[in-house]
């Protein structure tokens, strides 16, 4: 139906993608529609199978089973699909000894690109001037932005990215978390993939989360942010089963934590204090904790880390 | 669909381009990668020094073993025989790399990515590289002919391309070259490695002579499948004992790199990239 063809035209649906490297399972039965207007950040730990995901969807590695579909085909049936998908796995995945016009223009004759553009993506992604080096002499910051021209040469309305910030300088972050914030304006469909929480929450405006190859989450950025980063207020004080009635009469709701303190959510500190103040009772402590987006995302991912480096024992503590 | 707040950007589905075009831009693509990179401009240097060199050499030492002597039944074939060492290195490493160079840069992803069709590449790489080399053979083989020509000029064994068969020699000590490079080619996308895929070439080209070791007539019923042999019945005017005819070593010699490319185009297309 060609109205059902226009409503997927732009979108990624990965589903129920399995895929296993040997007796290893990178990727267990994972699916997620990545959707136009919106930059959607692909997070997860290193190893989590991002980049595996992310090779699905592009037609470089065959899953073992489900499939994965752009703008409702699979990416092998595509003809041309610099126009379909721009993508960008490895900035360094180029010949050292080649020029940055010459790699451009032998990707975009084989999609049917015209010189023209090629000499656009350079513009924009600011290579004009050093085109005609050979990309040994290249950083890799350059590299990305060269990575990124290449995305851009089809003019795609998908976007695939697979940590493209990564070895930017600040400047180069700001640059392509606007453009890619530009381009999911156009309508286009972004999907950008990183490890870092912080980077994602300035860029993405959804968020799939994926951990050793299962998804984990798949929620908007905001929602993400409400249902994860509660704030509360500690407070210690010798006679806290009084406060904590007192509290309660005011609306907040309060919760014992292990080693007596309360954990208050509802009231700020000033009004806590105050009320305090009022009744005479003494306050230890009085701290504002905020559970950072950074934190939430680790507490999510927290069973699925592959990797993880040791922590020094604490001195006098036995587990 | 859940309601956008952006506009989506509105697109026509894009006709789909013709196999010509589709063609003309892959070909016109890896055209563009083989002459962008300097390993290309040293592999042809390496071979037509070789080549050139190789068959001056040896018709000057004819030219000055000659005098007086008996003249050689068919000095073209000694000439270019010389090809089959070192030339034939040269061209076959520059089809290995024309593939390998793209594994070990992970170039080929970029390249799997924007043409998934990954039999259509391996087709153009072949296309681009065996036109390219057997161009340039064509051009060394005239060369080689001429230099020695001359060398040989008022000796016992001239050389003419008015005699039967010359030019068919000359031409097929051109295509050799192709299909060396073409060998190099398919055994790089086999092997997706440099070093083992250069170390391959000779295993494919001198190896199997170690049949001509065998008791006759088994050096021969399996030499003439070789294609060394086949090569060599190729440059020769007249026809080798124990050999093919030339039209069967021309169907063998162009069999050899036409099933390792078969081959490799079905790997290239089962592995992950």
């Amino acid at each position: 139906m060609a109205a059902d063809v226009q409503g997927r035209h732009a979108l990624i649906e990965v589903r129920e993608v399995t895929k296993n490297f040997g007796p290893v399972t990178a990727l267990d039965r994972l699916s997620f529609v990545v959707r136009p207007g919106l930059v959607t950040g692909f997070l997860g730990p290193n190893g989590a199978g991002k980049t595996t995901t992310m090779r699905v969807i592009l037609g470089l590695d065959h899953p073992t089973a489900g499939t994965a579909l752009v703008g409702g085909q699979r990416y092998q049936e595509i003809t041309w699909p610099l126009h379909e998908v721009g993508s960008l796995l490895d900035a360094n995945a180029l010949h050292p000894g080649r020029r940055a016009r010459a790699h451009l223009m032998s990707v975009a004759q084989s999609n049917g690109v015209g010189r023209r553009r090629v000499e656009e993506v350079l513009e924009l992604t600011g290579l004009s001037t050093v085109a005609d080096r050979r990309v040994r002499t290249y950083s890799l910051g350059m590299k990305q932005r060269l990575g990124i021209a290449l995305a851009l040469l089809g003019d795609p309305p998908v976007l695939v990215c697979d940590e493209p910030v990564s070895g930017l300088d600040a400047e180069g972050v700001v640059w392509a978390r606007e453009l890619f914030r530009s381009l999911a304006a156009q309508g286009r469909t972004v999907l950008v993939s990183s490890h870092l929480m912080s980077e994602m929450a300035l860029t993405a405006d959804h968020l799939v989360i994926i951990g050793r190859g299962r998804l984990l989450a798949d929620t908007p950025i905001d929602r993400f942010v409400e249902s994860n980063t509660r704030s509360d207020v500690l407070v210690r004080a010798p006679r806290a089963k009084e406060l904590a009635e007192l509290l309660r009469g005011r609306g907040a709701s309060v919760r014992l934590e292990t080693d007596g303190a309360l954990a208050v959510t509802g009231l700020g500190s000033p009004q806590i204090g105050e009320l305090a103040a009022e009744h005479g009772i003494a306050l230890h402590e009085l701290f504002s904790r905020h559970a950072s987006l950074e934190q939430a995302y680790l507490d999510i991912t927290a069973d699925s880390v592959e990797y993880r480096a040791g922590r020094p024992a604490e001195p006098g503590k036995v587990t | 669909m859940a309601a956008m707040d952006v506009a989506p950007v509105s697109r026509r589905r894009r006709p789909v381009p013709s196999l010509g075009l589709r063609a003309r831009g892959l070909l016109a693509s890896e055209w563009t990668k083989l002459r962008s990179v300097r390993s290309t401009f040293w592999a042809l240097v390496v071979a037509g020094v070789t080549a050139v060199g190789g068959s001056g050499v040896v018709a000057i030492s004819m030219a000055l073993s000659q005098r007086g002597s008996a003249l050689p039944r068919d000095p073209l074939a000694s000439i270019f025989f010389a090809w089959l060492e070192y030339p034939v290195l040269g061209v076959g490493i520059l089809g290995v790399l024309a593939f390998t160079s793209e594994c070990s840069t992970g170039q080929i992803r970029t390249t799997f990515s924007a043409v998934p069709q990954r039999t259509a590449v391996l087709v153009a790489k072949a296309s681009v590289v065996g036109g390219a080399v057997l161009v340039l053979g064509e051009a060394l083989a005239f060369a080689s002919f001429f230099l020695s020509q001359a060398v040989l000029a008022g000796h016992a064994s001239q050389l003419s391309l008015s005699r039967p068969g010359e030019v068919r020699a000359v031409l097929a000590a051109g295509l050799s070259l192709a299909v060396v490079a073409l060998v190099g080619l398919g055994l790089g996308a086999l092997v997706r490695h440099t070093a083992g895929a250069v170390a391959a070439i000779p295993a494919v080209l001198y190896l199997p002579l170690l049949v001509l070791s065998l008791p006759s007539p088994w050096a021969d019923r399996i030499g003439r499948y070789t294609i060394l042999m086949s090569a060599y019945q190729l440059v020769s005017l007249h026809r080798q004992p124990g050999l093919l005819s030339p039209a069967l070593s021309l169907v063998v010699l162009v069999a050899w790199p036409a099933l390792l490319l078969a081959v490799a185009a079905i790997a290239t297309s089962r592995r992950d990239a």
